[in-house]
């Protein structure tokens, strides 16, 4: 135990180092700090949500009261979705800063509604969140390098080295001892303020558990590396040009060379075409035999079939079924749509079994669920919950039932723990 | 002068005879030359991809039968951003601001689509393109090459050698910065070469890319100045390597991160939601157009009927059901457009913060000159949601327009049988309205965007030149 007090003194006396050491724990503070912020802004904007609901909703019924019109609440009505930051979301905000987590849908086509973004600046988003994730993939790497790239060299190059392998617990024993020094110190930077963050955000045991592990993982993977060109022999310059020039290869060349070859081999049919699709089978409706519409639309929803036959006049159910009809007929295109996304989601994965950085930062945004994995899933809820929208709506609207302030009120709400 | 050209020829034929510099150095060229080639074919793809969509659109528009005019409000039109010719170079935001719009009556959609949520995560780990690797990687190889030319000779004493045979500090400064601002030159040649070749292309403009090529020029004679004055000024080589190093992390890729997630925590922006209530509040605050006991609509009715001497709307006559859409779209679109320019003030807010780290990060000012020349930055999507919502307010209005003056208000508010027959209008009308063009920048417009980074990487320059005359004179002095 003294050994290791003496190694740590020994240590503390570089003052490289410890600025070293004391610069990463600033930067993780830092990016847990920022983290957290976008976190708190993104709940407050989504606990800022039912207010401003009840004020549109309230001038709609105000409006809709006076017809009682069923189809008119169906088509003025926009209903609130969110995705709420899951615990860990402050470490690895992933795709929450690019697509949305509010959406506003109503009972109308979905697929011209589901794709919509949020606001955001895209100069802000073009070089990626300073959160937790970018500090432990980008950064740590390099002040790995910082503290072992002389391990070894160093003591050669200061004529120490066959003094120290000659002590007595020296040799290989002391090695052990200096890079588990070096590996616990860099641990408590980035792992310490991490587990205060976890804990103030109630992120769950395991999960933090897991994380610390990762985090000792990716740093004994630089670790390694850096022993592994340590045992070239070559001057300490050369291993820290080694060093970082291997970071630069791994963390940024590799990943977007990757990128380059993700998007060559698997193609993703664009989204556009799903819209233009879809708008297509909506507006030809009014061009074609209505009742035509709605064989269709019965067909696919029988228990409405024995809904009151169309009159001449424009009648909302009509309206609906046709933008159903829609939504239905680019259906297989939205599976293809989406399992393309998926294919090239799994390949940037699959990258990361190779790659530790890329490795990291998929584990990190799917437990933080900030992935797209956990943005089809919103994407799901929302699908669910619109389907749930459809159904309250349309048993108003077929069977002409009067819509009244009660039924603003009874209108089916977005849970979003349930599935929608 | 002999002198200078002797000791740059003898620093580059050690940095030769250095197997490791000389396979680094095949490897950034290699690396710009996939980039040139994979960047290229991408964005032609990209290019004609949206040409095709937009192209069908604008078939599926004109073939559109006879309709009531409103139905084609509501029919709509896409339009595909085009893609600048620079952006090949630098892509600058165009993976993440969405390609593809949906213009329709009373709403204003955002832009779909965008590549970052249609790519695997590995989008955010950057995009393989000329301007990333002169941006992040070219700097990283010059330090390699260059940080121990002066440290180096003044650690190993072979600096008196030279001074005693005659070479001044000021001659051996200028020789190292000749050999490390060959090779700057010779690294960023491939990438130079990418942008002629972009060059070529149809719509290309000349000014630019002059502008790109002295900002690129510039900052990597930035760096071949910073590693030499870190070289001057630190005694032993491998500081100069740990500092340089240090010095690049922080300002390419720890700067360009944190300094934008600070600006938009300074400067909010108000999301989708917050704004479409607030639109909806200030609307109802205007005028409800499906109030008949409105003061506002009241007043245009009245207005209406006063202007044409009837007294009531069917005795106007134009239709009155499409002078009210041409008025309630007029108010809406006013309110569009207010809501749209304090999301875009505030959004060059946040840019003009990011920009402003420029002094503290000659790689945000080289970024921020790269996109803008290239027409891929902010303000180049932002010209091109101004000119889609100019275009969409025209389109809407001329359909509303047609409601008034070529359907009758009987017909419009006719409801027998045959009243749906007697709404629609032909659809020569729908093949009559002009296509969306956008116009493009011009290149006075673009490079005057880049002005401002040229002019903080010059500072930049100046002031590591001033540093380095400094440095150079106390070179070798004992300390």
């Amino acid at each position: 135990m003294t050994l290791w007090r003496h190694e740590l003194r020994l240590l503390q006396r570089q003052r490289l180092s410890v600025l070293a050491l004391a610069l990463l724990a600033l930067l993780t503070i830092a990016a847990l700090g920022t983290g957290m912020a976008e976190v708190a802004r993104q709940r407050a904007a989504i606990a800022a949500i039912p207010p401003a609901q009840a004020e549109d909703i309230g001038a709609v019924a105000d409006y809709v009261v006076r017809t009682r019109d069923a189809g008119s609440a169906a088509y003025y009505s926009f209903h609130a979705t969110w995705d709420a930051p899951a615990p860990l979301a402050f470490s690895a905000l992933g795709m929450r800063d690019v697509a949305p987590y509010i959406l506003r849908v109503r009972a109308l086509g979905l697929e011209a509604q589901i794709y919509d973004g949020d606001t955001f600046n895209p100069e802000v988003a073009l070089p990626g969140r300073f959160d937790f994730a970018f500090v432990l993939v980008f950064l740590a790497p390099l002040f790995v390098i910082a503290l072992f790239h002389d391990l070894v060299s160093g003591e050669r190059e200061a004529g120490r080295q066959r003094m120290l392998d000659a002590l007595p617990r020296g040799g290989a024993a002391l090695w052990r001892r200096r890079t588990g020094l070096r590996l616990i110190l860099l641990w408590a930077a980035l792992g310490l303020p991490f587990a205060v963050a976890a804990a103030v955000e109630g992120v769950a045991i395991d999960v933090v558990l897991l994380v610390l592990g990762v985090i000792v993982a990716y740093l004994l993977f630089w670790i390694g590396l850096a022993a592994l060109v340590g045992r070239l022999r070559w001057s300490s310059v050369a291993n820290a040009a080694t060093l970082a020039a291997a970071w630069l290869v791994l963390v940024l060349i590799v990943p977007t060379l990757g990128n380059v070859v993700i998007d060559r081999a698997i193609p993703v049919g664009q989204g556009a075409e799903i819209a233009l699709a879809q708008r297509e089978v909506v507006n030809h409706a009014w061009d074609i035999p209505r009742e035509a519409t709605m064989r269709r639309f019965y067909a696919t929803h029988p228990e409405l079939a024995d809904s009151p036959p169309l009159g001449s006049d424009f009648h909302y159910k009509w309206y609906l079924a046709f933008h159903q009809n829609g939504d239905e007929s680019v259906a297989p295109k939205v599976r293809a749509y989406r399992a393309a996304l998926e294919r090239r989601d799994r390949a940037g994965r699959a990258f990361g079994w190779v790659l530790p950085s890329v490795g990291v930062q998929a584990l990190l945004t799917r437990l933080a669920r900030t992935d797209l994995t956990a943005q089809l899933a919103y994407q799901d809820r929302i699908r669910a919950f619109h389907a749930r929208l459809r159904s309250f709506y349309y048993g108003y609207v077929f069977y002409d039932r009067p819509f009244g302030r009660d039924e603003f009120r009874r209108a089916p709400r977005f849970d979003d723990r349930a599935g929608g | 002068m002999r002198i200078v050209r002797l000791i740059a020829r003898d620093e580059l034929r050690l940095m030769l005879r250095n197997r490791v510099a000389l396979i680094a150095f095949a490897l950034i060229v290699l690396l710009t030359l996939v980039a040139v080639a994979s960047s290229w074919s991408h964005q032609r793809g990209v290019a004609e991809l949206r040409e095709r969509h937009q192209h069908e659109a604008e078939h599926a528009f004109d073939a559109q039968p006879d309709r009531h005019p409103h139905r084609m409000v509501h029919y709509g039109h896409f339009i595909f951003r085009p893609l600048s010719p620079l952006a090949a170079f630098d892509p600058g935001v165009d993976a993440f601001t969405g390609n593809s719009m949906f213009l329709e009556g009373h709403r204003q959609n955002s832009p779909n689509f965008g590549d970052v949520r249609q790519s695997s995560l590995l989008i955010r780990f950057g995009q393989l393109t000329p301007a990333f690797v002169l941006q992040i990687v070219a700097p990283l190889l010059l330090i390699f090459l260059g940080f121990g030319s002066l440290a180096r000779e003044t650690e190993r004493g072979t600096l008196r050698l030279l001074m005693l045979q005659g070479a001044s500090r000021r001659q051996v400064v200028a020789g190292k910065l000749l050999a490390l601002g060959g090779v700057a030159l010779a690294a960023a040649a491939p990438a130079m070469l990418g942008l002629l070749v972009i060059a070529g292309q149809p719509g290309a403009l000349g000014l630019p890319m002059l502008v790109i090529a002295l900002g690129y020029l510039l900052y990597l004679g930035l760096w071949v100045v910073l590693i030499l004055l870190v070289s001057a000024w630190v005694r032993r080589s491998r500081d100069a390597l740990l500092v340089l190093v240090a010095l690049w992390a922080v300002t390419t890729v720890l700067l360009p991160r944190a300094v934008p997630d600070l600006a938009s925590g300074a400067v909010p922006l108000q999301n989708r939601l917050q704004t479409d209530v607030a639109i909806g509040r200030d609307l109802r605050r205007m005028g409800d157009s499906h109030n008949p006991d409105d003061p506002h609509f009241a007043q245009f009715k009245q207005a209406l009927l006063d202007r044409y001497h009837v007294k009531r709307v069917e005795d106007l006559p134009v239709n009155y059901k499409g002078l009210l859409a041409l008025e309630g779209e007029r108010l809406t679109s006013e309110l569009f457009d207010r809501y749209a320019a304090q999301s875009f003030a505030a959004q060059a807010r946040q840019n003009g913060l990011v920009n402003a780290a420029g002094l503290l990060s000659p790689a945000i000012a080289l970024r921020g000159l790269s996109m803008a020349a290239a027409g891929t930055d902010f303000a180049a999507h932002r010209r091109f949601l101004e000119q889609a919502e100019v275009y969409r307010y025209a389109l809407v209005q001329r359909l509303n327009r047609m409601q008034a003056q070529d359907v009758s208000y009987a017909d419009d508010t006719a409801t027998d049988a045959g009243a749906d027959r007697r709404k629609r209008i032909g659809g020569a009308h729908w093949r009559a309205i002009p296509d969306f063009h956008f116009i493009a920048p011009t290149d006075a417009t673009l490079a005057r965007a880049a002005l401002p980074g040229l002019a903080i990487l010059s500072l930049w320059l100046i002031a590591a030149l001033a540093l380095l005359g400094l440095a150079t004179r106390r070179l070798g002095a004992r300390r």
